[in-house]
């Protein structure tokens, strides 16, 4: 509102009025122009308003009424109406008499009387047009309003579905950021206790290898994926951060604030519940096993490749 | 040069704004000429009852002459006719018994002004008025007509065409003054000049005094004038319950002036009632802006005395002359909606750039139209003018007994509706 550039000694006032009566425009949001809403009022009330509620055929029950009124039309009273006549002389004798006339009655609170009565009928002649006005104002507004509380739900309803999408999509996230460090633990598939036990050593095995080397190459993981295994062990593995070379972390750390922030929003907060999943719930790492025993030859999703590629070198 | 100067009402404690503009030409004419007021006695302009003595005194030193009014004003009668007049069709005879029944009645005051020789000029005050009119049919060759009409219907009455016709000169208040008495009467060829009255502001006032005299600390938007629905004070008030709503930091409004109508009671209205001008000039000073509400002006003097102090102003836009004046100026924002109120108001108060230039821009408008020096001079130049022009007009003489009891003049607010509206943006050379 106060973006009004005075960039001149001559300010023009007009100008200044148009900037201000479009930004009204904006403000309102003018889906509809006053004519339009004027014609939806009109016609298609229906369409917007209860129908039981509100009467669509103001306009029609008005002009039936004031035709009506129109049959019995007001009288208009003046202090000389008693006197008129289209007869001259009738209405000069008239005026001549006048003074007897008032020694037996006093005709002004007559005419009074008279004079106001007329102008109450006038006056209430008036009023019923103002209350057409009126009503039909209200009506207008009641459109509008309607309109107004039909986009705005259609609006909630699209924030709504844009934030059930953003959660999915956090939710994938959390997904993939859980997904690389507990490429470890779980879950094969049972195949007999002493493949299982053989195999588990070699996850074991192999998870601290690579936890070796993926500290000895702080600039490994150019995909991105760093920022997520970096929080990763500082969720879930926080003793190992720091058992490698502090200035790897600290470079990798600082390489990519942007998305480590970003991740870390999301992975601060909601990874540990994944983690704690994980032990306990087999449930969301179907796909884990994978990347571990993708040494089995069994089909390794790209991101997978990534990993077990900087781990073998 | 001797003038008379012939206004309804006279005096330093009346403050009705033709009286008050009738009284600072007088005392600023009188540094150049010899002037005597010529008035009647009343104080009250809805009675015209007599209130002071009749004769000749002394206002701040200009020569007082009061006559008594005939009759006091019938509101009923007057009510009734104006209805006759305004909304239907009638005679002249009608519109001269309503000019007779809006009084001020006051023939001992226009024979007067007709028998004296000595003023080689008498400047009539406010068309309207019983004293106006016959003094303008009787000594026209002398007669200046400062109109001081405003956008009613009055001005669509026959009876007025004549005497705009046949006066010397007219000293409009206004541009859009001009254009709409032009077009109703058809007297451009009467020589007329826009003028206006100045105001004698103070060279420096006080806001701090003010602020502390009336225990007023925050920012406010200030009104000055009769609080009257027929000032837009209604409007002014609804708007500004609703901008203070949806603005809670906003600026508060302060009024001042006798209140005709409630003044709603409000957290941020404060009504200070009726101040001396020392105080109306530090509160002018300690506001942000004047708010003039009024939906008909002839020329609204307490906005020139904002934009004397530098102070932009926020006026009615359904008013033609305040449109006009805030346009032509630069010095001051208009409204017709609720909307358009806020938004233009917030500007003022938040956009500091624009405030600054507004308020310069109304202290540069004043000073070149409406300084002391600017304003005598119009007149001054205004009177040499007619000294050396001969008058060849004649004023028309009023039809006969019969003709003017033919019912065969519209109704005024028709001929009103008929006239060109809006604010005149260029000044005519």
């Amino acid at each position: 509102m106060t973006d009004f550039q005075i960039r001149s000694d001559n300010v023009d006032v007009e100008q200044i009025m148009r900037q201000i009566r479009s930004r009204i425009r904006e403000k309102r949001g003018v889906d509809y122009t006053e004519e339009e809403i004027k014609e939806l009022a009109r016609v298609k009330l229906e369409k917007f308003l209860d129908p039981t509620g509100v009467r669509s055929d103001l306009l029609v029950e008005y002009r039936r009424t004031k035709g009506e009124a129109a049959s019995n039309p007001n009288y208009k009273f003046e202090d000389t109406t008693i006197f008129e006549t289209h007869r001259g002389f009738v209405r000069f004798m008239r005026k001549l008499l006048y003074p007897i006339l008032k020694l037996f009655f006093n005709p002004h609170p007559l005419i009074d009387a008279l004079h106001i009565q007329s102008d109450l009928n006038a006056r209430s002649f008036k009023r019923e047009e103002l209350q057409y006005e009126l009503i039909h104002n209200l009506v207008l507004e009641t459109t509008r309003l309607g309109i107004q509380v039909k986009n705005l739900r259609m609006q909630v309803e699209s924030m709504s579905s844009r934030l059930d999408f953003d959660e999915r999509r956090a939710r994938a996230l959390e997904g993939v950021v859980q997904y690389r460090p507990g490429a470890v633990p779980p879950l094969q598939p049972p195949q007999g206790v002493a493949r299982d036990s053989r195999e588990e050593g070699q996850a074991q095995e192999g998870r601290t290898r690579r936890r070796r080397r993926r500290g000895r190459r702080p600039g490994s993981g150019p995909e991105g994926t760093n920022g997520s295994f970096g929080e990763s062990h500082q969720d879930g593995e926080r003793g190992e951060p720091s058992s490698e070379s502090g200035d790897a972390a600290g470079q990798a750390r600082g390489d990519r604030p942007r998305a480590r922030s970003t991740s870390g929003e999301g992975g601060g907060q909601v990874a540990p519940t994944p983690h704690s999943g994980s032990a306990s719930d087999a449930g969301p790492v179907p796909p884990k096993p994978h990347s571990v025993p993708g040494r089995e030859g069994g089909p390794v999703p790209p991101k997978l490749q990534s990993v077990p590629g900087s781990e073998g070198g | 040069m001797k003038l008379a100067v012939a206004v309804q009402r006279y005096g330093a404690d009346i403050n009705g704004g033709a009286e008050l503009h009738a009284r600072y030409i007088a005392e600023r004419l009188a540094r150049h000429a010899e002037v005597e007021v010529v008035t009647t006695c009343a104080r009250d302009y809805v009675t015209w009852r007599n209130e002071r003595p009749s004769g000749v005194e002394t206002v701040n030193g200009v020569a007082v002459r009061r006559f008594p009014v005939d009759r006091e004003r019938d509101p009923r009668d007057f009510g009734r006719q104006s209805h006759r007049v305004f909304q239907q069709s009638h005679s002249l005879a009608d519109e001269l018994s309503w000019l007779k029944s809006e009084g001020p009645t006051s023939r001992s005051l226009v024979d007067y002004l007709a028998r004296s020789d000595a003023f080689d000029f008498v400047i009539l005050f406010s068309y309207r008025y019983y004293h106006a009119y016959h003094a303008a049919r009787r000594l026209a060759t002398r007669a200046v007509l400062v109109p001081t009409a405003e956008r009613d219907a009055a001005i669509g009455l026959g009876i007025f065409g004549p005497v705009f016709r046949s006066v010397r000169a007219i000293m409009y208040n206004s541009h859009e003054e001009r254009a709409m008495i032009e077009t109703a009467t058809r007297n451009i060829d009467v020589p007329g000049v826009v003028v206006g009255v100045g105001s004698d502001v103070p060279e420096r006032a006080d806001a701090r005094r003010f602020r502390q005299k009336y225990d007023l600390h925050r920012p406010f938007a200030i009104y000055v004038g009769r609080i009257d629905e027929n000032k837009g004070c209604g409007e002014l008030f609804d708007h500004y319950r609703r901008y203070a709503t949806t603005f809670p930091r906003g600026l508060d409004l302060v009024l001042i002036g006798s209140a005709i109508m409630p003044v709603p009671d409000h957290p941020r209205i404060h009504h200070l009632g009726f101040l001396p001008d020392e105080d109306k000039f530090d509160a002018l000073a300690a506001a942000d802006l004047l708010i003039m509400p009024s939906y008909f002006e002839s020329l609204s003097m307490v906005a020139l005395e904002a934009w004397a102090l530098g102070k932009p102003v926020l006026a009615n836009g359904r008013c033609d002359v305040l449109k006009g004046q805030c346009v032509r100026s630069g010095a001051g924002l208009y409204y017709e909606s609720y909307e358009e109120f806020a938004e233009a108001l917030f500007a003022l108060e938040s956009n500091g750039p624009l405030h600054g230039r507004l308020g310069r821009n109304g202290l540069e408008y004043f000073r070149t139209h409406y300084a002391w020096p600017v304003i005598e001079g119009k007149y001054l130049d205004m009177f040499d003018r007619l000294k050396q022009t001969a008058l060849v007009r004649t004023i028309d003489p009023l039809p006969g007994w019969f003709a003017r009891r033919r019912k065969n003049l519209p109704p005024a607010s028709d001929v009103l509706r008929g006239l060109p509206s809006g604010a005149v943006v260029r000044q005519r050379a």
